[in-house]
């Protein structure tokens, strides 16, 4: 019998018995057939023609993607390789009196577990360090990892987290941010105050303005908190050499900074890390920073073998970032002939548990609040609030999407009431070549009147309605 | 019965980070028969942007997207980069690419300069051939001068540039300043139909009108433009992570948590306006997050062209639009018990 045919035979009966031990499911193949694909490759015209800008071009990696040849993270296996589960807190404001691993060590199939006070340092964050790998002593939302657990196989080191037993001391918790910005309420990051990130925008002579303006519009905007739902997980694999240097292959979008956040947070220097990225199954800003990257070193230190990670997508969503709900306050002055005058703006970003890239979004909001309008009169402020929600990153706009649909939603209000078309409305306050923009900065390649009248061109704005 | 509506909204977007650096760096390598390998410490995430950087990488020393085969993400062999984030790629990395070119590119007019009777600064790089600026019949083919340079010469074309946006700090009482560099702009217009017996709104035409400065791959924008709108079609209707009372999520699947799919996209009509930023690679600024900023308020603007009611809090669910459908016609009857 040949040695192909004993491993085929070997597979065959583990699948027929019950799963029995780790050690059978250890001898699985752990590596995926090859695949045949044909090498020898059309390459469309588009790619061979000069010159090269401006040319319809095709993407490599969408050849692999139709072959199935991407490899995402999920798709690596090492030798030895183990599987990493952290547990969740599942309550968003605690003190953590005590953490019992020893059960889901005891399990057999269970290699390692690890808990916040082993991580050398235990905080992360791009502008503020306020966020723990693992937590230690506080839990600060439902969807914070408390532990960690590799195993020889997913389900088992799934299983090895249900064995862990948390002692929680609830603390008071505020979910709702203007609730959070009042004295009175619990503080989330105590003693810091709720507010950690504040932002104002002053031009001109807003009070003047409006007492000056021939209609003031008031209104409030409020957006929700959605995901960024990429088709692949968080997923990272870590591995260590002879050396002390530690490999992560990983789905971040950054890895330059993704290895200064974990080098920070084992210690090391930076040239002991690396950090290898596949094509990322989607990012949308919520790829931007680490997340079980250092658990998954410092089990794969603890093993001596690679340690894969992979998100459910319940992880997606609790524990990892979301867009910023917002609660917007919009007052405008207006000119009879539809010319806005003046503009108030106050922001309120639910910023959830963590800082992550709250300063980035309210800084981009704030500047963008006034919309793309000609505006000399303009007050902005804006504060971001801790909540024990989930936290709230980075997500495409970094806060655009939120007041666009607040100045977009009154510019036709005021249009409305003004018996104004509002396409014209937008054009008579639209940025111009050279306009000044709320922070004084003259613009330049402006071509905002040119979208607005080719998609009214292309819309068929002005045809006469059905 | 369903009512059709209409909404358009517009909007600004910053490339980059706001004042803080951001800065990319890239390495090109002219191989001796005159293609060319691109080092990138930036990370495809599915929007196409290597694809896009080797154009950049390809126009600047006149080969072909093909020529340039694009190496990224590893932090042991490429050059640092901030990222796949604020649009920045093609812009930020783009340049950075660009000028890294353009030093390898310097290496080969040096080498082929002799050969043609000239001095580098006369030589320009088309069509895979290094040429003499108004005279291109002389001319000799990249790959002679990329092996001259490395194999006779001993000076392999290799260029290492980095860039970063020119901003001003903003004032922290005003906040004037110049937060960022240069910034795009775009129009969205939807139609809907909403039923006003059940709130369900449906959009089924989009116009989508973007600036992206001169675009590098226009195929690749269109795919933006499309992709941003049905995340801003999600954000205007749908989706929404939903809280119990102690602070956990309760629906935190793709069973519970509503996103649109194929079947939910409108039709969209794409035009990329003409423009050109003198401050990025080849007039190119970016086009990534925009994408999604005015969707969801062009759709928003269009239910309340239908059926009168403005939706003040996203998303607009059926159940939300058809409240407010109620409370409006509530208010109606009353208003014509008043009159009468």
């Amino acid at each position: 019998m040949t040695k192909k045919a004993k491993v085929a035979d070997k597979t065959q009966s583990t699948t027929l018995r019950t799963p029995g031990s780790a050690g059978d499911l250890l001898r699985l193949p752990a590596v995926t057939l090859p695949v045949a694909f044909p090498v020898e490759t059309l390459v469309p015209e588009v790619r061979l023609q000069t010159p090269a800008v401006g040319q319809r071009a095709t993407r490599p990696d969408g050849r692999l993607h139709g072959l199935g040849q991407t490899r995402y993270i999920d798709d690596l296996a090492f030798p030895g390789m183990l599987h990493a589960k952290i547990k969740r807190a599942g309550i968003a404001a605690a003190r953590i009196r005590s953490i019992d691993t020893r059960e889901a060590e005891a399990m057999p199939g269970v290699l390692a577990v690890l808990t916040g006070r082993e991580i050398p340092v235990n905080s992360f964050g791009p502008s503020l360090q306020d966020q723990p790998v693992l937590a230690d002593e506080r839990v600060f939302h439902a969807g914070d990892g408390v532990a960690a657990v590799a195993a020889l196989t997913e389900q088992i080191a799934a299983e090895a987290i249900e064995k862990i037993k948390v002692e929680y001391e609830p603390l008071p918790a505020v979910f709702d941010p203007l609730e959070a910005l009042r004295e009175d309420a619990p503080r989330v990051h105590a003693p810091d105050s709720n507010i950690y990130a504040s932002k104002v925008i002053r031009k001109g002579d807003v009070d003047a303005a409006f007492a000056r303006a021939d209609h003031t519009f008031e209104g409030q905007y409020r957006t929700q908190m959605v995901e960024h739902v990429p088709l692949e997980p968080h997923a990272a694999i870590a591995m260590w050499d002879a050396n002390g240097r530690v490999t992560i292959h990983t789905t971040l979008g950054r890895i330059t900074l993704g290895r200064a956040d974990v080098a920070r947070t084992l210690k090391l220097p930076l040239n002991r890390v690396r950090l290898v990225a596949t094509i990322v199954g989607g990012n949308f800003g919520g790829k931007n920073e680490i997340t079980q990257e250092p658990v998954l070193a410092l089990l794969s230190k603890k093993t001596g073998r690679p340690v894969k990670g992979v998100f459910t997508r319940g992880e997606e969503f609790a524990s990892s970032t979301t867009r910023h709900p917002f609660i917007m306050d919009y007052k405008t002055g207006v000119s009879k002939d539809g010319r806005i005058v003046a503009r108030k703006v106050r922001l309120v970003l639910d910023g959830g548990a963590y800082c992550s890239w709250s300063e980035t979004t309210l800084g981009k909001a704030c500047i963008l609040s006034a919309g793309p309008y000609r505006i000399d009169n303009l007050h902005v402020e804006a504060y971001a609030v801790y909540t024990n929600k989930t936290m709230t990153g980075a997500m495409r706009g970094f806060g655009a999407p939120q007041v666009c649909f607040a100045y977009e939603s009154q510019m036709d209000e005021i249009a409305a009431a003004l018996g104004m078309d509002p396409l014209e409305i937008r054009l008579l306050n639209a940025f111009e070549e050279g306009s000044a923009s709320p922070t004084g900065q003259a613009l330049h390649s402006v071509v905002l009147k040119d979208t607005l009248r080719k998609a009214a061109e292309r819309f068929g704005w002005k045809e006469p309605r059905s | 019965m369903k009512r059709r509506g209409r909404g358009i909204a517009c909007m600004w977007y910053p490339i980059g980070f706001t004042v803080s650096a951001n800065p990319s760096a890239a390495t090109v390598k002219v191989n001796e028969d005159g293609t060319a390998t691109l080092l990138t410490g930036t990370v495809e995430t599915g929007q196409g942007s290597l694809t896009v950087l080797g154009q950049i990488a390809a126009e600047e020393l006149g080969i072909a997207t093909d020529d340039v085969h694009v190496v990224s993400a590893d932090t042991d062999a490429m050059p640092m980069d901030t990222g796949a984030i604020a649009s920045r790629t093609t812009y930020v990395t783009g340049n950075a690419v660009r000028l890294a070119a353009e030093k390898a590119k310097w290496i080969l007019f040096e080498a082929a300069a002799t050969l043609l009777g000239v001095k580098p600064e006369q030589l320009e790089a088309r069509d895979r051939k290094i040429q003499v600026k108004g005279y291109p019949q002389r001319s000799i083919a990249i790959s002679e001068a990329a092996h001259r340079a490395q194999v006779v010469l001993g000076q392999p074309p290799i260029g290492s540039a980095s860039w970063n946006p020119p901003t001003v700090a903003m004032d922290p009482e005003t906040g004037q300043g110049k937060p960022f560099s240069t910034y795009v702009y775009a129009t969205q217009i939807a139609e809907v139909d909403v039923d006003d017996e059940t709130g369900e709104v449906e959009v089924l035409r989009i116009a989508a009108a973007h600036d992206c400065g001169t675009p590098i791959n226009p195929m690749l924008v269109e795919g933006q433009v499309e992709g941003g709108i049905s995340m801003g079609i999600g954000f205007a209707l749908q989706e929404q992570i939903l809280f119990d009372g102690a602070g956990r999520q309760i629906n935190p699947n793709l069973t519970n948590y509503i996103m649109p799919t194929s079947l939910d996209m409108p039709e969209i009509e794409v035009d990329i306006v003409d423009s050109y930023d003198p401050t990025g690679p080849f007039g190119a600024k970016g086009v990534g997050e925009p994408t999604s900023v005015p969707t969801a308020a062009a759709i928003l603007n269009a239910i309340h062209d239908a059926v009168g009611v403005r939706i003040t809090s996203l998303p607009a669910t059926a159940e939300k639009v058809l409240a407010a459908i109620k409370a409006k016609q509530a208010q109606g009857t009353k208003g014509l018990l008043r009159n009468r």
